[in-house]
C-alpha cells in the first residue's frame, strides 16, 4: 500500500437512525480524527407531497399538508390556512388568531423541549433526555386537552379554528406553565453549568454571524449565532402583531448558545401563552370561505419552531390550488452541517447534526455515504454517537 | 428598515427590468435569463435581505417554465421571474457561485422540473429515489406518474 | 419432553421478557415517530415489559415500522428486515404503515407496510396514542407467550 497517501475513510451514517425518529443519510470523508468531507443525500422519507396537494381541494389539503410533520404539523397548517385566506380575501375573526398563536406556541415547548431531549441523548447524556420528555408530557396534556389530539392537532380550519377554550383549559393551561416554567430554570442551569455536556457544547460547531447570514440559517440557529431573524417580529401574521414576541438571540454560535436560545425561548412562548390567555378576544371562531378561489398568488411565512417555514400558493380559479411549494426550515439549516462539519472532529459530528435541530420528514429527507474505491468502513448512526460519546469519557 | 423602503430600494435595484407590485408587501421582477446573475449579484452586494426559495411553476398552457427566486428582507418580498420555455430542456445560470446555498434548492429544483442550472457545483439527486426514471420531472404538470 | 423442548422454552421465556426492539422510518411525518419515542420515556415507560430499544437490527427481535414505504426506503426495509435473526415479528404503527394514509397515491409511495414485509401487529391511528403502542407490544408479547390462545381468537373471529 501506497504509504504516502494518507488513508481517507468514508463513514456512511444513516439512513436507520436508532435514536433520532427518522431517516437521513449523510457522508463523512475522514483523515484520522478529523473530518475532510461531508455530502448529504435525502429522499428517504420523500412521499410527493406538493405534486398531491394539485390533486386535491383546498380543505383536503390542509390535511395532507399538517401531516408534512407530525412535531410542527400546526405551523404548517397555519402558514397554508393564512396563505389561502389571504387569496381568496377572507379575515379569519381575532379570537381566531389568538388560538392560532396559543397553540403554535404550545407546539414550539413540545417541540423545544423534544429537541432538548434528543439532543441531550446525542451527548450521552440520557438523564436529561428523560426529564425533558417527562416534562414535555404536561405540554402534550394541555394540546391534547385543547384539541382532543397528541399530535397532529388539526386546530386550524380554513378562515378560523376548530377549538374554544373554556375556563377549565385556561386554569389547566396556567397549571402546566408553572411547572414547565419552573423546570426550565433547571434546564438552563443544567446546559450551563454540567461541566460534561459542556465539554461537549461550548466551543463546539461554531457559527459566526458571517457564516449564518452566509448559509442562510434560519431559526434558533441563526439565533444563537445572533441573527436576528424572526418572522414573528419581521412580519408578524395571525396574532402576532398583539403579542409581539421579543427575539432571543446569543453571539457564541457554539452548540451551548443554541441550547441556551432555544431554552430562553421557552420562557418566551410562556409568557406569550400567558398574555394570549388574558386578553382572549371574545367572538366568532370561523369566517366563511369560498369554496373556489379566483386565480392568484401569495408568499406565506411563519416562524416554526426550527426556523422560517416558507409557502408559495397559486390559485387557478378552481376548488384545487394550481401549485403549493413547502420550503421548510431544515432545508435551510441541513445544509450548514455539511459546512460546518468540514475540519470538526468525528466524535463532533452527531452533536453538530442534533444542533440544527434537523427534521427530516419535514424537509421529506435523509443522508447516505458514498464509498469512492478508498477503504471506507461502515458506520451506523448508533456507532457514530457510541464513539463521541467514549471519545470525550477519555 | 421598514417594508416599504425596503421594496423601493430593491425597485432601485431593479431599474431597467419590468417590475410590478403584486402584492402589498411583494415585489416581482420579470428577468430575461441571462440578466440573473447580474441583478442577484446587485442584490447581494446591497446586502437586500436573502434568498429564501426558488419555485418552478409549470405553465402548460403559455408553454413556458417559470423559475421565482424569493427574496426576503423582513417582511418585505422581491420574486424574480424567469420565464423559460418548456422544451426542450430549459437552462439557466447556477446563482451557486454568489450565494452557496442556493445549491440545494437548485438541485431540488433541476430534478422536479428538469431544469439546467449551467455551472451548478453540484447537480446529484436530493430527493429523488436512485432508481427514478430519467427524464421524467414530477412537478411538471404533464408528468406520466403511474408506474409500468 | 425434549431436550430441544425445554431449549425452546427457555428462549420464548427470555424473548417474552425481553423483546429488543428496532424502529425504522419507512416514510411518516414523525407523528408516529416521537410517539414511539414517548413510549421510552418515564411517563409510559415501555422498560417495564423488558422492551429496550436498539440500534442494530442484527441485535433485535422486533422492528417497529411507522409511514408509508417511500421508494427509497424500500430496498432499505427490506434489508434491515433481512438482517434481523429468526424468529422475527414486525409492528406497524399509524395508518400511514396500514393503508398508506393521508399519502395513498404519491408518486414516491409505494404503499404500506405489508406488501412489502409480512406484519404481525397493526396499530392504527394517526398518530396512535402511547397507551395504543403500548397495548399492541403487550399483545405481541402475549401472543409469544400462548400461541394457541390467539389462534383460536383468530379463528373464532
Ligand atoms: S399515521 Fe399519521 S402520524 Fe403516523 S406517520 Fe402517518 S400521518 Fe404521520
Amino acid at each position: 500500500m501506497d504509504t504516502t497517501v494518507p488513508q481517507r475513510f468514508v463513514v456512511p451514517i444513516g439512513p436507520q437512525h436508532p435514536a433520532l425518529k427518522e431517516p437521513g443519510h449523510f457522508e463523512f470523508t475522514v483523515d484520522g480524527e478529523q473530518v475532510t468531507g461531508a455530502s448529504v443525500r435525502l429522499g428517504y422519507a420523500h412521499r410527493g407531497i406538493e405534486k398531491a396537494t394539485e390533486g386535491r381541494n383546498w380543505v383536503q389539503n390542509l390535511y395532507l399538508l399538517e401531516r408534512i410533520c407530525g412535531i410542527c404539523s400546526h405551523v404548517h397548517a397555519t402558514a397554508y390556512c393564512l396563505g389561502v385566506e389571504k387569496l381568496a380575501g377572507v379575515t379569519p375573526p381575532p379570537r381566531a388568531q389568538a388560538i392560532r398563536v396559543l397553540v403554535a406556541e404550545l407546539e414550539r415547548i413540545h417541540s423545544h423541549l423534544l429537541w432538548l431531549g434528543v439532543a441531550a441523548h446525542e451527548a450521552g447524556f440520557d438523564t436529561l433526555f428523560m426529564y425533558s420528555w417527562r416534562d414535555r408530557e404536561t405540554v402534550m396534556d394541555i394540546l391534547e386537552a385543547l384539541t382532543g389530539n397528541r399530535v397532529n392537532y388539526s386546530a386550524n380550519l380554513l378562515g378560523g379554528v376548530k377549538f374554544d377554550l373554556t375556563s377549565e383549559l385556561t386554569d389547566k393551561i396556567y397549571k402546566g406553565l408553572e411547572l414547565l416554567e419552573e423546570r426550565t430554570y433547571q434546564y438552563v442551569d443544567v446546559v450551563t453549568s454540567d461541566a460534561t455536556l459542556l465539554q461537549r457544547t461550548r466551543g463546539v460547531g461554531v457559527t459566526t454571524r458571517e457564516q449564518a447570514e452566509q448559509l442562510g440559517l434560519v431559526g434558533p440557529t441563526a439565533r444563537a449565532s445572533g441573527v436576528e431573524r424572526d418572522i414573528r417580529v419581521e412580519a408578524p401574521y395571525a396574532a402576532y402583531p398583539d403579542f409581539p414576541v421579543k427575539v432571543v438571540t446569543a453571539t457564541a454560535g457554539d452548540l451551548e448558545a443554541r441550547f441556551v436560545v432555544r431554552l430562553q425561548e421557552l420562557f418566551e412562548a410562556y409568557r406569550l401563552i400567558r398574555a394570549v390567555l388574558e386578553k382572549l378576544p371574545p367572538g366568532e371562531l370561523q369566517a366563511r370561505m369560498p369554496r373556489k378561489i379566483k386565480p392568484a398568488e401569495t408568499v406565506s411565512r411563519v416562524e416554526a419552531p426550527r426556523g422560517e417555514l416558507f409557502y408559495f400558493i397559486k390559485s387557478n380559479g378552481t376548488d384545487q390550488p394550481e401549485r403549493i411549494k413547502v420550503r421548510t426550515p431544515t432545508l435551510c439549516n441541513l445544509a450548514s452541517v455539511c459546512v460546518l462539519a468540514v475540519g470538526s472532529q468525528l466524535a463532533d459530528v452527531p452533536m453538530i447534526l442534533a444542533g440544527v435541530d434537523p427534521c427530516f420528514s419535514c424537509n421529506d429527507r435523509m443522508v447516505t455515504v458514498y464509498s469512492g474505491d478508498t477503504d471506507h468502513t461502515q458506520w451506523t448512526w448508533k456507532q457514530l454517537r457510541q464513539y463521541g460519546i467514549d471519545y470525550y469519557r477519555r | 428598515m421598514d417594508t416599504q423602503e425596503a421594496l423601493k430600494s430593491a425597485e432601485a435595484l431593479l431599474t431597467g427590468y419590468a417590475s410590478t407590485r403584486s402584492e402589498e408587501n411583494r415585489l416581482d421582477g420579470t428577468l430575461a435569463p441571462e440578466n440573473l446573475c447580474a441583478v442577484v449579484s446587485n442584490l447581494v452586494a446591497a446586502r437586500w435581505g436573502y434568498l429564501m426559495a426558488i419555485t418552478g411553476l409549470d405553465q402548460v398552457t403559455l408553454g413556458q417554465l417559470e423559475i421565482l427566486y424569493h427574496f426576503g428582507a423582513g417582511a418585505a418580498i422581491l420574486t424574480l421571474r424567469i420565464p423559460l420555455p418548456r422544451i426542450p430542456i430549459p437552462s439557466v445560470d447556477s446563482i451557486c457561485p454568489i450565494i452557496p446555498y442556493a445549491n440545494v434548492y437548485e438541485r431540488e429544483l433541476g430534478e422536479m422540473f428538469g431544469v439546467e442550472f449551467r455551472n451548478s457545483p453540484n447537480t446529484d439527486r436530493l430527493f429523488l429515489p436512485d432508481d427514478w426514471r430519467s427524464a421524467v420531472y414530477p412537478l411538471r404538470k404533464d408528468a406520466v406518474l403511474n408506474e409500468e | 419432553m425434549t431436550w430441544q423442548h425445554v431449549v425452546d422454552d427457555i428462549r420464548t421465556w427470555a424473548r417474552v421478557n425481553s423483546p429488543w426492539v428496532v424502529h425504522f422510518n419507512t416514510g411518516s411525518c414523525n407523528g408516529c415517530d416521537i410517539e414511539i419515542l414517548a413510549i421510552l420515556t418515564p411517563r409510559y415507560d415501555a422498560e417495564r415489559f423488558g422492551v429496550k430499544l436498539e440500534g442494530s437490527p442484527r441485535h433485535a427481535d422486533v422492528l417497529i415500522c411507522t409511514g408509508p414505504v417511500t421508494r427509497q426506503a424500500r430496498d432499505r426495509l427490506l434489508r434491515v428486515y433481512e438482517q434481523m435473526p429468526e424468529p422475527k415479528f414486525v409492528i406497524a404503527v399509524g395508518s400511514c404503515a396500514i393503508s398508506g394514509g393521508v399519502f395513498q397515491g404519491c408518486y414516491n409511495v409505494i404503499g404500506h407496510i405489508d406488501e412489502v414485509i409480512p406484519v404481525d401487529v397493526y396499530i392504527p391511528g394517526c398518530p396512535p396514542r402511547p397507551e395504543a403502542i403500548l397495548d399492541g407490544v403487550v399483545k405481541l408479547l402475549g401472543h409469544l407467550k400462548n400461541p394457541v390462545l390467539e389462534e383460536t381468537i383468530q379463528e373464532a373471529g
